[in-house]
């Protein structure tokens, strides 16, 4: 965090500070999803049939080798990104999108502010993970509609805190004011008068979101309650290959560099776009 | 640290008479953070019997085998009670959960036997893994935080940004790689002995470190922002102006105020480690309930992960309590 700016109102329109150093850390990101989003046109090979021997090792038509049943672990790698990174861009924005509304309501109305708090003290008590179980194995139908909606409901409580926070300062200045007495709507004032104002908050929640989506989204595929055998996806290729490590370590170390680079990489771009209002300098996961 | 309990012993005898002695205050005060706390326990109970409840699909015809008559389905839902009305069945579960009844899994097995041997080791490792991230974190956060804006501040700060946000498997996966299958120094998968715990502690090594580095990177953040905040404010400016030495003023001034910000961090950091540690029990096969609620996965046994949900919601209310009472005590019963 070298960015000199010190504690600018959250007030202040500090959308863009449109440095080459921000354009430096969003873009790592950015070309990950990017190439995770094309993978599955750019594999070579078929992902589903074998190519070689169970856990061969790297060479010739496999460079990375081959997995437990001796399919291309480099063409699985390249498509076996696109649906965890849609998930997590789904639930970020749901995310986002829900706060952004009850974080702003919240603010313009205290007493919504304390059913949101109470709401976010109680599950704060739910482990992400055993909630997604929870939620998975109750609703074994649910696929990949019960994984959005448990991470939905499980990142709100926390988004919607970071978003009150922001949206109080300008709920309580004048031009807020002024319209709420003028008789506007609650509606009109959180979609004209609070939001606009938080544009920088929102691209940085939106960001956290990302990154905390993309950890649950992965544990859960990890976990084999999200995308199932014959699909190509990052976590479960490590989970499917775990047993054939030392033969083919490729087939494990592939997938994981593929999902550290995505948190990693998100997390620096989310990092850069926090806006810098000094005490919330850890904003929670 | 003394010192932020001091200010508030003069108040009872020296100033105005009080109708209520300060130890009374106090007691009042830990009694409504107890009753709250019991109160969102509850509550959460109540959403994790709804959930498994009103979601579609429940433990008769989830255990149900292909070719099973629709009578074979409702004959064992009639043995695990399922026929009975949902207000009836929440009231024995609520009701039996403080008994230590945590209600019957799908395979009509009570939950509480399925979970008391697991559920000990599953904390073991959870601790060790919350002790090594309070102590690293606060020590890195330290060491970073004397030097504020100097290559150890910012490399510390990168990596911890860096780490906070991998998921805890990616992070097995390399431990094994490095230190069980390259180097070949400790064990890559956990053995039990007779009573079913791991045999040797080199077993809860890279377990406990693949647990403990994801919050290491999100506490010393913490710790490092906890810090700043307080270096920020006066008596600090005073002390560094007095010409005390660098060491005394982190430990006894910085630290101590920045205490209730880290306890409330490393607090938050039990839900990830209990949530991490059914993952990362998985990848070493470690006996805790990781293990449980692999096996319930397959069988898509939602009693089972209700009763995990329930235990792991009375440890974190324990451990929120705790930092709750380390708030009270460092602002000297003021909040």
């Amino acid at each position: 965090m070298t960015t000199p700016t010190k504690s600018a109102p959250p007030t202040a329109r500090s959308g863009a500070p449109s440095r080459s150093g921000l354009v430096l850390r969003v873009s790592p990101a950015l070309l990950l999803t990017a190439l995770a989003l094309a993978g599955p046109w750019l594999a070579p090979k078929s992902i589903e049939t074998p190519v070689d021997a169970p856990y061969a090792e790297p060479g010739g038509g496999a460079p990375l080798g081959g997995d437990q049943l001796g399919r291309d672990i480099l063409s699985r790698v390249l498509a076996g990104g696109r649906e965890l990174i849609v998930t997590s861009l789904l639930v970020a924005v749901l995310v986002t999108a829900v706060a952004a509304v009850l974080g702003a309501v919240s603010a313009l109305r205290p007493a919504v502010g304390r059913i949101v708090e109470r709401a976010a003290d109680v599950l704060m008590l739910l482990p992400a993970v055993l909630g997604i179980l929870l939620v998975t194995l109750s609703w074994p139908d649910g696929g990949r509609l019960a994984i959005v909606t448990v991470s939905v409901v499980l990142g709100v409580p926390y988004a919607v805190r970071l978003v009150a926070g922001a949206a109080a300062p300008v709920a309580r200045s004048g031009y807020v004011e002024a319209a709420a007495v003028g008789g506007e709507r609650l509606w009109y004032l959180v979609v004209r008068e609070v939001l606009p104002n938080l544009r920088a908050t929102l691209l940085a929640l939106f960001g956290l979101r990302f990154v905390a989506a993309v950890y649950l989204v992965a544990t859960a595929g990890f976990l084999q309650v999200g995308p199932q055998p014959p699909d190509a996806d990052w976590a479960l290729m490590i989970r499917e290959n775990s047993g054939g490590i030392l033969l083919n370590p490729w087939a494990v170390l592939a997938p994981s560099i593929a999902i550290g680079l995505l948190a990693m990489s998100v997390n620096l771009a989310a990092a850069a776009l926090v806006p810098t209002t000094g005490r919330k300098a850890v904003p929670a996961l | 640290m003394a010192g932020s309990l001091s200010g508030a012993e003069p108040a009872g005898g020296s100033t105005l008479p009080r109708p209520v002695p300060a130890f009374l205050r106090t007691a009042l005060h830990l009694a409504g953070v107890l009753t709250r706390r019991i109160l969102l326990l509850a509550v959460l109970l109540a959403l994790v019997f709804a959930a498994v409840e009103l979601l579609p699909g429940d433990a008769a015809t989830a255990t149900s085998e292909r070719g099973e008559s629709a009578a074979d389905v409702d004959e064992r839902r009639r043995l695990l009670g399922l026929d009975r009305p949902v207000s009836e069945r929440f009231w024995d579960w609520m009701t039996g959960l403080p008994t230590g009844d945590l209600g019957t899994s799908a395979h009509g097995e009570p939950v509480a036997d399925l979970l008391s041997r697991p559920f000990p080791n599953t904390l073991l490792l959870g601790g060790i893994a919350l002790l090594l991230t309070a102590v690293v974190s606060v020590l890195l956060g330290c060491w970073a935080a004397a030097r504020p804006g100097g290559a150890v501040d910012r490399s510390v700060s990168a990596s911890a940004s860096g780490i906070l946000a991998l998921p805890e498997f990616v992070v097995a996966v390399a431990l094994v790689l490095v230190f069980a299958l390259w180097m070949d120094w400790l064990p890559a998968v956990t053995l039990t002995d007779a009573n079913g715990s791991p045999a040797s502690w080199q077993m809860l090594v890279l377990p406990a470190l693949a647990l403990a580095i994801p919050q290491i990177g999100w506490n010393t953040r913490i710790v490092r922002a906890a810090l700043a905040d307080e270096a920020k404010a006066p008596h600090i400016e005073t002390a560094v102006l007095d010409g005390l030495p660098r060491r005394r003023i982190l430990t006894h001034h910085l630290l101590p105020g920045a205490l209730p910000t880290i306890t409330a961090g490393i607090a938050t950091s039990t839900g990830m480690l209990l949530g991490g540690a059914v993952v990362v029990e998985t990848i070493f096969n470690y006996p805790g309930i990781g293990s449980v609620l692999a096996g319930a996965v397959t069988d898509r046994d939602g009693p089972l992960i209700a009763g995990v949900v329930a235990l792991t919601g009375a440890v974190l209310t324990g451990i929120l309590l705790l930092a709750d009472l380390v708030r009270a005590w460092a602002s000297g019963g003021r909040t």
